[in-house]
């Protein structure tokens, strides 16, 4: 079985959560306990980074898919950064990248979520 | 292991490193598909898979018995699913948008899923 890690880190109020690895049907259940945390937590304001991601399935993605809508009712967003390009077409495929933020590094993501702070 | 296997025999078969890793992410979706929806997770269930090479393609077939999968020739609208807070479904579409042909059908009680994809001509 692939290896698949992760870690979250608070950042100036967001909740970066770092993946690492190889995120398929088998892993995904780690990944979706961890969002649902943060959520029940009141952070809606979530980055994914994707620095380390080698590999992504529908399973991860449908993850996203499915919590994005109660994350954005809560004035917040789950954005992702700092994809290989592997693993940014697979999100394209989908369709992903015309409905999400997709930023480059992690800095300027951040800097995106104070902007939504400020104006809330 | 049927991703590298895929990724492999792809490989050998003259499609770019990219095309082969998009192939072998097509036959995990539908192959989780079968383990998920026709199988109830069970695993050990028998799942054949065949590769036919041919000059300009390849045709993948995978043979399974279970339930039959619950596809539909809808457009999948990834805004819907997710007003809906749908999780599930982006592996058909995954696997219509990567291969050139997607079918499947039922025959004496086995399912094929059978996909096709062609190489670039340039």
């Amino acid at each position: 079985m692939k290896n698949f890690q992760i870690r979250t880190k608070m950042v100036n109020g967001v909740a970066v959560l770092y993946l690492k690895g190889h995120l398929d049907a088998h892993q995904v259940a780690r990944f979706e306990k961890e969002l649902i945390r943060l959520i029940k937590e009141s952070n809606f304001n979530i980055l994914i980074n994707g620095q380390d991601l080698n590999y992504i399935t529908s399973a991860g993605m449908g993850i996203i898919m499915g919590y994005i809508d109660e994350v954005r009712e809560k004035g917040g967003d789950i954005k992702l950064c700092s994809l290989s390009e592997r693993v940014h077409e697979t999100f394209d495929l989908v369709g992903f990248t015309e409905i999400y933020d997709f930023i480059q590094n992690e800095q300027v993501a951040i800097e995106k979520f104070s902007h939504i702070s400020r104006k809330a | 292991m049927v991703v590298e296997l895929t990724r492999h025999i792809t490989t050998l078969f003259n499609f770019s490193a990219a095309e082969a890793q998009k192939i072998s992410l097509a036959i995990d979706e539908a192959v989780t598909n079968v383990i998920k929806h026709s199988y109830g997770n069970a695993t050990d269930q028998h799942i054949t898979i065949e590769y036919f090479l041919a000059t300009g393609g390849i045709k993948i077939r995978i043979f399974y018995r279970g339930l039959p999968p619950d596809i539909s020739d809808e457009e999948i609208n990834v805004s819907k699913m997710i007003k809906k807070k749908k999780k599930g479904g982006l592996g058909v579409k995954l696997m219509k948008t990567i291969m050139d042909s997607v079918t499947y059908e039922t025959v004496e009680g086995q399912n094929c899923c059978e996909m096709i994809k062609w190489q670039k001509t340039i």
